[in-house]
């Protein structure tokens, strides 16, 4: 047992050790233009790492992959777009409007489908939250059709240059919402009686009850917390990429990716995931072939199932049989 | 004589961390003898079941199944080797029915696989009907043959315990490991159990037996193993251990807290 | 005494009775199919019974993965695909090559494939399992599009290789060519009944117990001699190479591939036939398929029966994906044993009705004399 847990730590120092030095080479050998990668890669990174964290939110509680995160950044993109850009409210007022939305559509969701399935197998949940994320995707292709919509950036559109790099001040919205998300769920996690308790409650049932907290509303809070996480992150990521039905689909895997890359359950590990699957994405980018950046995520998402399945901040459960 | 030790134990040591679960326990078991484990909760009977089955791994100690050290194999590389066991609670297959159950139970001593099954060769035709015709047998042991088509887990919960015995007994086992069998059976089923399992002895089939029913114990025991903390405190006929002073300690001990 | 336990409990003659009622029916459809209902219905229904046909053929081996053994995958359209590929590449780029051994090569190629992520791949458990099958498909997907010289990267092929091919080759057995919608029809919908001939021995065999055991409880199923890592390995396998058997098929029948059709899209509706079907029914990937083969089609044909409908309400592709995510949902949470319990129930219903009335007019004969 001893020799497993010197091998994870070796395991775990080295891949920081291997991030580092990718970093390095990429800024010695590429100079400003590597610097630029980075930076693109921080920017995309936060995005992945707000996704990424509302997979954990869920998981920590209620230990369901829920493929439909995705899918609620896409709502609130797109109804952010249909209130304030199409319907003349203002943003604060839409932004507020559209997580609000997206918030009650995951709490419904909970009880309708997910909270009947409490005796099921974990396929047949995984297998629901699937057919979930393809309701409301065709859902969005419906009322919106096929084409991107563009909203417009928070404080405007002009490219700052820093070290020979180029970043859309948006991103700062980006980098912003990151720190504040994470400290708040964090605390609500960790620092409260009602986080606590439903984390204990995830580990263990039977305790659950003993603290107070059913699994019922664990999975419930859990969902509206994810929702209001994942829509919000939507829509301060819109201006960046583009909204459109389908966006919710890589966004979901790479989320995902980055969870898992992190540590499933660890909301610092979300955003440690997050970022670092950013940096190397571009970074790969640059380098190979840009239609084999999508792969990045994949072959990531792969290495640590099979070598590390609990990530780099995650800790060791029963993953394999 | 060593070729009649179909079960040898051999100072196993089991520690989780800080605790040791078993310390150094060794016995062995003769075959066509019935040798009943007792002890009080916790004392590490389930664990060293564990162990012998090869879902735990020893932290110290060796175990011999006829002969050749099974510690570090597989489940079903030692039921391949002839010692099956039964569990504490029920794991009957779920949406399969009670002859399909027991057909299970010959999974070991059988080999073909998809491709000889897929094209439903001659041989694994025949390999088939000696399957069923061992399950059957089982279930005609245990008093289940009427009930062969009913799903299993709808089975009273008695005939459910017959039933994983019948599964194990298909597997033709050297020795048979049952963990608490008469856990939950009433006077009556417990009775009936007893005489199944004298009949299998007769047939020359091995026991290890762990049970907390001292009537059952006492009833068909030869030899009886007692267990405490880990260690073993006692071993005798059932008539010696009864008036064991250890033994009456360990269990009073426990009570008058 | 001796009969009642071995047919009810193995039931295995009335599977094969069933299978030969089935392949009747089916093997009858191109006479009965136009002029009616095809026509009346505006639905070429030969044509949708081949596309189902193909996919059959996966969806019998994922039924077998998913609903008997208990394991996911999220990415079979990569095995699909594998075969497709597999065989378009071998048949168009060297026209010697003899299709039916581009199928075979290409089922096998996918086999080796699943037996190679499935060995590292299989040790991880639910969720996880799952996640890793969907990057695994992903990856296929993503080399699909960038092996350019090899695949036709997003063209496909035969438009996007280099060799001048006006399309894949029609599949050729022993000169006979399957170049016609019917002939094809033919083929596969033999090769899937033979497909359900080997599923029902393997079910109803100590393997089709052996996975359902370890479905059910790995540990007991372990303590029974089941080697679950060998069994959920080869049944991976398994459901890996008939993959690739439906893909190089499809490959032959539509002549154009690419990797827009082997998405993962595709591979959640084969979880979608699999569990609308019947997880852990023997019929299951059968009824899953003609299902959810037909449904997209009957949708888009409808407006032809209603003359006069608005036009934002026909746009079939709408209600289809909404139609998928709402039956995955449903059927997962009410009906996991699918359509095909309800029909196999139907079916035995039918069956007892039929002897009571059959007992009854011997009795009122035997009354008579």
């Amino acid at each position: 047992m001893g020799r497993a847990d010197d091998r994870q730590r070796i395991l775990l120092i080295s891949s920081a050790i291997f991030i580092v030095l990718v970093v390095m080479l990429t800024l010695s050998l590429k100079g400003s233009t590597g610097f630029q990668w980075i930076l693109s890669g921080l920017t995309v990174g936060s995005i992945y790492a707000l996704i990424a964290m509302g997979f954990s939110v869920i998981y920590s509680s209620t230990r369901v992959i829920n493929f439909a995160q995705g899918e609620f950044s896409m709502l609130g993109g797109m109804l952010m777009y249909s209130i304030s850009v199409k319907g003349g409210v203002p943003p604060w007022l839409g932004f507020i409007l559209s997580v609000l939305i997206v918030t009650l559509i995951g709490a419904g969701l909970e009880r309708a489908a997910i909270h009947p399935l409490k005796e099921q197998s974990v396929i047949a949940v995984i297998i629901v939250t699937i057919g979930l994320a393809i309701f409301l995707r065709a859902l969005a292709k419906w009322i919106w059709g096929t084409d991107p919509v563009k909203i417009a950036a928070f404080s405007g559109e002009k490219a700052r240059v820093i070290w020979g790099a180029s970043i859309v001040p948006q991103s700062f919205w980006v980098f912003g919402f990151t720190v504040v998300a994470v400290v708040l769920v964090f605390m609500f996690f960790n620092r409260t009686l009602v986080g606590k308790g439903i984390r204990a409650a995830a580990m263990n049932k039977d305790a659950a009850s003993l603290v107070g907290v059913s699994s019922s509303t664990s999975s419930l809070l859990a969902w509206t917390i994810a929702a209001a996480l994942g829509a919000s992150a939507g829509i301060v990521i819109a201006p960046i990429n583009f909204a459109a039905y389908n966006v919710g689909i890589m966004l979901g895997l790479k989320g995902f990716t980055a969870a898992v890359l992190g540590g499933l359950g660890s909301f610092p590990g979300a955003v440690a995931g997050g970022l670092v699957l950013g940096v190397l994405e571009m970074i790969t980018a640059g380098v190979v072939p840009s239609g084999y950046k999508d792969a990045v995520a994949f072959v990531i998402l792969i290495l640590v199932l099979l070598i590390r399945p609990q990530g780099l901040l995650g800790k060791p459960e029963d993953v394999k049989v | 004589m060593v070729s009649q030790q179909i079960l040898g134990i051999e100072n196993i040591t089991m520690q989780f961390g800080g605790l040791a679960a078993l310390k150094d326990v060794s016995f062995s078991v003769e075959r066509g003898e019935i040798k009943a484990v007792i002890g009080p909760n916790g004392a590490g009977k389930t664990t060293l079941f564990d162990i012998l089955t090869g879902i735990l791994q020893p932290t110290a100690g060796n175990v011999l199944l006829k002969g050749e050290s099974v510690v570090g194999m597989r489940p079903d590389q030692i039921t391949a080797r002839g010692m099956i066991r039964t569990f504490q609670t029920i794991q009957l297959f779920e949406g399969m029915t009670v002859i399909e159950n027991a057909m299970v139970g010959c999974q070991s001593r059988t080999h073909y696989g998809f491709i000889a099954n897929g094209l439903r060769l001659p041989t694994a035709g025949r390999e088939e009907a000696r399957i069923l015709k061992t399950a059957r047998s089982a279930l005609e042991d245990v008093g289940l043959e009427t009930r062969a088509v009913e799903t299993g887990t709808n089975l009273p919960y008695g005939q459910q315990r017959m039933l994983e015995l019948a599964r194990a007994i298909s597997s033709e086992p050297d020795i048979l490991l049952l963990d608490e069998p008469a856990a939950g059976l009433n006077q009556y089923e417990t009775g009936e159990l007893s005489s199944i399992l004298t009949r299998f002895r007769d047939r020359g089939l091995t026991i290890l037996i762990v049970e907390h029913d001292m009537g059952l114990v006492m009833d068909i025991s030869d030899e009886v193993v007692v267990l405490d903390y880990g260690e073993i405190i006692a071993r005798g006929t059932p008539d010696d251990v009864q008036n064991d002073p250890k033994v009456i300690e360990a269990y009073l001990g426990i009570e008058a807290d | 005494m001796d009969s009642k336990v071995e047919k009810p409990a193995l039931g295995e003659k009335r599977d094969y009775r069933n299978l030969l009622i089935l392949t009747i029916f089916i093997l009858l459809i191109p006479l009965w199919a136009s002029p009616l209902p095809g026509d009346v219905l505006h639905l070429d229904i030969v044509n949708i019974m081949v596309l189902a046909g193909v996919y059959a053929c996966a969806v019998i081996g994922l039924n077998l993965l998913v609903g008997y053994a208990g394991q996911i995958s999220l990415g079979h359209a990569a095995f699909f695909g594998v075969g497709a590929y597999t065989t378009a590449i071998l048949t168009c780029h060297y026209s010697w090559f003899p299709t039916w051994l581009g199928v075979l090569v290409g089922a096998a190629l996918a086999g080796v494939i699943g037996w190679l992520v499935g060995v590292p791949v299989l040790r991880l458990k639910g969720n996880y399992l799952a996640m890793a099958t969907l990057g695994l498909g992903e990856i296929a997907f993503i080399l699909f599009t960038q092996l350019k010289g090899l695949t036709g990267g997003t063209v496909g092929i035969p438009q996007g290789i280099k060799v001048k091919v006006g399309e894949i080759p029609a599949l050729s057995v022993f000169g006979f060519r399957f170049d016609t919608d019917i002939k094809f029809f033919f083929l596969v919908w033999a090769i899937v009944m033979l497909l359900m001939l080997l599923n029902i021995n393997v079910i109803r065999s100590r393997v089709g117990r052996g996975l359902r055991a370890l479905h059910s409880s790995e540990v007991a199923a372990e303590a029974m001699g089941v080697n679950t890592a060998r069994y959920k390995t080869q049944v991976f396998v398994l459901s890996a190479v008939l993959a690739g058997l439906g893909g190089a098929l499809f490959a032959h029948f539509e002549r154009y591939i690419s990797p827009e059709s082997f998405t993962f899209s595709l591979s959640i509706l084969f979880i979608t036939m699999v569990v609308v079907g019947g997880m852990g029914n023997l019929w299951g990937g059968v009824v899953g398929v003609i299902v959810l083969t037909f449904l997209p089609q009957v949708i888009q044909a409808m407006p032809q029966w209603i003359p006069g409908l608005p036009s934002n309400l026909t746009n079939f592709s709408n209600y289809t994906l909404v139609l998928y995510g709402i039956l995955l949902v449903i059927f997962m949470m009410f009906m996991p044993s699918g359509i095909a319990a309800g029909l196999s129930r139907g079916v035995y219903l039918g069956e007892k009705q039929f002897k009571r009335m059959r007992d009854r007019v011997r009795a009122r004969k035997y009354e008579g004399h």
